[in-house]
């Protein structure tokens, strides 16, 4: 099988990168060979369908706005109405989940080549992600595991905070790497290290 | 201008596209009555006051809210999910 | 002059020089200096030419009121103008400039403008300059003569023409409390919100914390103020919960308590680190704001009030208690309230001498005669001053008695000498922001000022913003605003009391011929001017704003509003809170272009890429803007134009095959147990009857029949359709589609999910396109049978799995063929060497143009929002067994009307190009402006015909074909002879595609 290409290219330079005299603010990664499947309940299914979320992926949410949950490389999380991410470095995602969800519960639709998945770690992270999101990242207010759908000028993103100073930023692949250039810029000031 | 998401919570209004007037009715598909398919596609009221108007939060879950808004003051009275406030007439 | 720096005091590091450059000449500070406290700190007291009349300007503030000491900062070719000594801080290496004055400060040409003062009072420009030209020297005529000379003559700073090569970025913040301003009122709200546990946001325009305690002499808990301030923020500052900005404005309040700032974050820094943007522009969205913004002193106006020397009291007492810098050495005060006598206390403990102390009023309290006997000061109590006497800086003043009732002056005129007088008329609360998000402000009789208007969002004003005074009652009141349930321990205060009521006297107007007496500096708006406004039938504070420019330049009348108010009132024989006044606007202050900007600028514009961009750039495309997306315009051989290269492009795709990237459309995955009908509602056309793995050519209006988009939807399943859009509509399209589920039919079982981004497209389109399918597809045939016209199926090349669909936008055989957006260039990259031996070429968007307009295919060109399917001979698209969007109003009258533009061919007849855009006219020689019966949408040259070409929408179209007409296009100087022809230029019968 082939390997899915990179959208970020050439842009994506490991290494250290900014005002790193200071330490190392942020980490940038991609996240590579994911399975990226969502699934979409009717709006009288959803509790049914986190069920067999949980059952083919061992993540159980409950039904409230942006709930989520990480283990490991696997995650999941609602971003609207009905409608959840799961992501998992397992080739068999989609099929696990289409065994487990039948069409009058609900639909799937995978995205795993149309999503990059970018994870940004360490102390400034926060900080890195204010400057390019109207959202208020502080724990309180967006916890471990929950998702977030916003966007930044035309990109969108789905973010989930996968631990207390590392998120997963879901960007459209063709405006991956443009936003990974933007992302840079902006963790310059902190120092940010790629890979 | 702020607009309290019923999924997504407050977000800015750059993340949200107008979709135009909610307190219409759009007519029986199959009518012909120019007259009623013109004030729907056409007549706006424009009150200062109170508007019942469709907000799609485009950068956030996708969902038309219906958002009562005064048109002078930017307050918002209520938001919700147009899909659940849509009454029956309406459903054309 | 004689302004100088004090031996003790201020806030500065005078261990530490700094060498700096004004006007090309060299000077030392300290840090924590600013421009203005340096300049005075070295005798500098001339800081610019006034606005219109270019009169001498100096100091006059000591803060972001400044309206008359602005520069222009210039870093190499960056020139910063309009920035306000006061604020701006010193730093190694800086370079400042004077502003409005040619050829120097010192020797100002355009200073004989005082000569012409009648020439530039209120109107001037509306009296002379508009309306028809009468005579040569009025009207517009007249203006366009003179505009250069008076663009040179008034106005404030140049901007530079360079690039600012700075950074500048956004910050999203979120608190429960802002508060706004570190003054005692600040300090002891944010303690008291903060001890809450609530999220705080401090924000602070000045790099230190303390507002008016860093000057106000007094003693807080017995200790130094400034010291005592200094130790608050520093615990604040380190509270968990607190973030505490400073050289930080906010300068809009907006809707839903968001309010906007500038953190000046390296301005004043010689040397960034790498990537620290210079300014960062914060949105802070708050629970509740505290607007601990203060107040302003007020000038009394009175003739001869804008000569280098006069200024504020209170500024007076700022330079020497932050900077150590005496503002003159033999100062005077002239006010109408108790706060001069504070400043000359401070003063004087400051080891400044104050000779002469001037008071409208007669009676004042014993603390006030005991403060002037104690500083040694004459006081002329019942007098006002009337004159000023300098060459470019104040020498001395002329007072006379003055009665504060009737407003008369009366007596001999006495010259004292003095070479700065400080100048109190009064204090009003800094109340901007609050009327930004707030009612009308209200008048207080008793501070003789506009205090906060009723709340229209969740704010407070605290302290002298409140119109609270004095220290002690500033303390207490900002401790009830910081929090109902907390309530903090107050501090002792040991200050002398004051009475906060000033004599409303806003202005000194003697009989007789007087010096010009001015209200606003910036703008050089004198009283005339505005007794002129009052004549002249502007008497409402909106016209005399705009009448006489009043309060309008960068200062925003922060200093001049409340004088100026005053004399329209006393005009009027009105009381000030019947004349009104402006709502405050944001900004506050200021906004460099660049902040609002942010990381949006330049390069930094996001671009979409297709999956196969990377393989289009080592080929050597030209890539084009098309929205956000970079796509291949040509791929051009060595020493080709463009034109050649997209007809080669053509040619090959017509005579053998081609290749074109079209991951660009718009693809919606569409899914549940009503698609099917839901789709039959949104297109004009049935898609309810397409077998699974077929696909549809659809066309979609909008409400009111007209034209919206159009593309192919694939059935995948029986519940699954995969719809293509156009480009650039594929936004659009997706909108419009949820709005009818959501707010129409939520009773239907669809979902929808854009999938623009999951799938890489490759259209191969050409007579041997089907050849090259068989030559590298496997896991099925792409023979006639198994893949006809619109057919779909799912296939192999190599492993990459495939979806290949057999349709048409060039007029050949055809398919479009997707996979997995990840695959892409592997796809791409197998395809163009299976179509090697077959001569294959990757074409771009010209070419791609070039095939459609020969096939008379729309797109966004002719799909502009006006045309309907029967303008574009699309009727054959609108089913009569359903109804769906846009069927009710597609009968109206006018959408059938004859007298419509309607789609046409064009054939060039001078072999010459025709251009996008031009009219179609029936002149054979150009003329303006002629009857225009139509435009071009698109042109291009046909290899195909061996002409040049184009497609056009022209009225009564389809029965004008076979006539001539001219394609012109004046603006290009274009006028040539086409033959309206059908759209369909070539293989009108679709044999081709077929084949
Ligand atoms: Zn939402």
């Amino acid at each position: 099988m082939a390997e899915i290409d990179s959208p970020l290219g050439s842009n994506y330079i490991a290494g250290e990168h900014g005002n790193v005299a200071a330490g190392i603010g942020v980490s940038l990664a991609e996240r590579r060979n994911l399975s990226i499947i969502q699934v979409t309940a009717w709006p009288n299914t959803i509790p049914t369908v986190l069920t067999a979320i949980g059952s083919a992926t061992g993540l159980i949410i409950d039904n409230k706005p942006g709930l989520g949950r990480v283990a490991g490389e696997k995650s999941v999380f609602g971003f609207a109405p009905g409608r959840f991410l799961v992501t998992a470095a397992s080739a068999d995602l989609e099929t696990r989940l289409r065994s487990a969800i039948s069409a009058d519960l609900g639909t799937i639709v995978p995205l795993t080549h149309g999503r990059c998945v970018i994870r940004i770690a360490g102390p400034a992270s926060e900080w890195v992600l204010s400057k390019l999101f109207a959202l208020d990242f502080s724990e309180h207010a967006f916890a471990v595991g929950h998702g977030r759908a916003t966007l930044h000028h035309d990109i969108h993103a789905l973010i989930q905070r996968v631990d207390q100073d590392a998120f997963d930023l879901y960007i459209f692949r063709t405006f991956a790497r443009s936003f990974w250039t933007i992302l840079g810029h902006a963790a310059e000031e902190v120092g940010y290290r790629v890979g | 201008m702020i607009i309290k998401c019923p999924y997504c919570g407050p977000r800015d209004v750059i993340e949200f596209v107008y979709q135009g007037d909610a307190s219409r009715t759009r007519p029986e598909p199959a009518s012909t009555d120019q007259a009623e398919w013109n004030r729907y596609v056409y007549d706006r009221a424009n009150p200062s006051g109170s508007h019942r108007e469709y907000w799609l939060h485009s950068g956030g879950c996708r969902q038309h809210l219906l958002v009562v808004r005064d048109m002078s003051s930017h307050a918002i009275s209520s938001v919700s999910f147009a899909r659940e406030n849509t009454s029956s007439g309406d459903r054309r | 002059m004689t302004s100088s720096r004090l031996n003790t005091g201020g806030r500065i590091e005078r261990s530490r020089t700094i060498r700096f450059i004004f006007d090309g000449k060299a000077y030392t500070g300290h840090p924590g200096d600013t421009l203005a406290s340096a300049l005075l700190a070295n005798g500098v007291t001339l800081f610019g030419r006034s606005f219109k009349y270019h009169r001498p300007r100096g100091v006059f503030a000591a803060g972001s009121e400044e309206p008359n000491a602005l520069v222009t900062l210039i870093d190499g070719e960056v020139r910063e103008p309009n920035v306000r000594a006061t604020e701006a801080e010193i730093h190694d290496g800086l370079v400042a400039e004077s502003q409005n004055r040619f050829p120097s400060l010192e020797h100002d040409l355009m200073a004989v403008n005082q000569l012409a003062g009648p020439l530039f009072s209120a109107g001037f420009y509306y009296k002379t300059f508009m309306g028809p030209a009468i005579g040569p020297l009025r009207g517009t005529r007249f203006w366009m003569f003179c505009e250069k000379f008076i663009r040179r003559a008034a106005g404030l700073g140049r901007a530079g023409m360079a690039a600012d090569p700075d950074r500048y970025e956004r910050m999203n913040a979120y608190c429960d409390v802002l508060v706004v301003g570190t003054g005692p009122a600040g300090l002891i709200a944010a303690e008291t919100a903060a001890a809450t546990g609530a999220r705080v946001i401090i924000a602070e325009e000045r790099p230190v914390a303390g507002g008016s305690l860093v000057s106000s002499g007094e003693l807080i808990d017995g200790r130094n103020p400034a010291v005592w301030a200094r130790e608050k923020a520093e615990l604040l500052a380190g509270l968990p919960n607190v973030r505490f900005l400073t050289r930080t404005t906010v300068w809009g309040h907006y809707d839903g308590n968001v309010l906007a700032a500038i953190e000046h974050v390296a301005d004043f820094k010689p040397n960034r680190t790498e990537g620290q943007p210079r300014q960062r522009h914060w949105v802070i969205r708050t629970g509740k704001t505290i607007l601990a913004t203060g107040a302003f002193e007020r000038p009394i106006v009175f003739p001869g009030n804008d000569r280098p020397g006069v200024m504020l009291a209170d500024a007076v007492r700022r330079f020497a208690m932050e900077y150590g810098v005496a503002a003159g050495s033999n100062i005077a005060l002239f006010t109408n309230n108790d706060s001069a006598y504070d400043v000359a206390r401070t003063l004087s403990q400051a080891g400044v001498g104050i000779g002469t102390i001037i008071d409208v009023r007669t009676d004042i309290s014993g603390t006030c005669r005991d403060i002037a006997d104690v500083a040694g000061a004459e006081l002329l109590l019942g007098h006002a001053v009337t004159a000023t006497h300098a060459g470019k800086t104040l020498s001395s003043i002329t007072v006379q008695h003055f009665n504060a009732q009737t407003g008369r002056v009366s007596g001999a005129p006495r010259e004292i000498k003095t070479d700065c007088l400080g100048v109190s008329g009064g204090w009003s609360p800094a109340i901007h922001l609050a009327s930004q998000a707030g009612g009308k402000p209200e008048w207080d009789e008793d501070l003789q000022a506009f205090l906060a208007p009723e709340a229209h969002q969740n704010w407070v004003v605290a302290g002298s913003a409140a119109g609270y005074m004095d220290t002690i009652s500033v303390l207490s009141d900002a401790a009830t605003k910081g929090s109902a349930k907390h309530r903090a321990a107050l501090p002792t205060v040991d200050a002398p009391m004051f009475d906060a009521s000033p004599a409303p006297v806003y202005q000194i107007e003697p009989d007789g011929k007087t010096q010009k007496a001015f209200v606003d500096l910036q703008h050089d708006v004198t009283a005339d001017d505005i007794r002129l406004a009052y004549r002249e039938g502007f008497h409402s504070v909106e016209h005399l704003k705009r009448y006489t420019t009043l309060g309008m330049a960068t200062d925003q009348g922060k200093t001049s509003n409340v004088p100026g108010l005053a004399i329209m009132a006393d005009a009027r024989q009105i009381p000030i809170t019947a004349a009104g006044t402006t709502r405050f606007r944001p900004p506050f202050t200021p906004v460099s272009l660049g902040a609002l900007a942010g990381e949006r600028y330049g390069d930094l514009r996001p671009h979409r890429l297709t999956p196969i961009h990377d393989w289009h750039l080592s080929a050597g495309a030209t890539m084009y803007d098309a929205g956000l997306w970079h796509r291949p315009m040509i791929y051009g051989s060595p020493g080709e134009t463009i034109e050649q290269a997209y007809i080669r492009e053509a040619r090959t795709v017509r005579d053998s095959v081609g290749i074109v990237d079209v991951s660009t459309l718009g693809k919606i995955d569409i899914q549940g147990p009503d698609a099917a009908e839901f789709l039959d509602r949104v297109y004009t056309n049935m898609f309810s009857t397409l077998p699974i793995g077929k696909a549809r050519y659809g066309l979609m209006l909008r409400e009111d029949g007209i034209v919206f988009d159009d593309g192919t939807t694939w059935r995948l399943g029986q519940d699954q359709f995969l719809m293509t859009t156009t480009t650039a509509n594929a936004g659009p399209v997706m909108q419009h589609l949820e709005y009818y589920l959501d707010c129409i039919w939520p009773d239907l079982r669809v979902h929808l999910t854009s999938v623009t981004d999951v799938w890489a497209g490759a259209a191969i389109a050409g007579p041997k396109s089907r050849a090259v399918l068989e030559s590298c597809v496997t896991a099925s045939k792409v023979d006639d049978a198994t893949l006809p016209f619109m057919g779909i199926v799912h296939a192999r090349i190599g492993d990459i799995p495939v979806m290949i669909c057999r349709l048409s936008f060039s007029g050949e055989l055809a398919y479009e063929v997707y996979c997995g957006a990840g695959f892409g260039t592997a796809m791409w990259e197998a395809l163009i060497s299976a179509g090697t031996p077959f001569g294959i070429v990757p074409y771009g968007l010209e070419a791609l143009g070039t095939l459609r307009i020969e096939k008379g295919h729309v797109t966004g060109a002719e799909i502009d929002g006006r045309t309907t399917a029967h303008d574009l001979h699309l009727d054959w698209m609108l089913s009569k067994k359903k109804p769906f969007i846009g069927s009710a109003m597609l009968g109206r009258e006018g959408l059938q009307d004859n007298n419509r533009l309607s789609l046409v061919g064009l054939i060039s007849l001078d072999n010459q190009p025709i251009n996008g855009g031009s009219h179609i006219v029936a002149d054979a020689t150009p003329r303006e402006p002629a009857d225009s019966f139509g435009h071009v949408t698109a042109a291009c040259y046909s290899p195909a015909l061996g002409k040049y070409v184009a497609l056009a929408l022209v009225k009564h179209g389809s029965s004008m074909i076979g006539r001539r007409a001219y394609a012109s296009d004046l603006l290009r100087d274009k006028h040539g002879p086409v033959e309206i022809v059908s759209h369909h230029m070539f293989d009108r019968e679709g044999s081709r595609m077929h084949g």
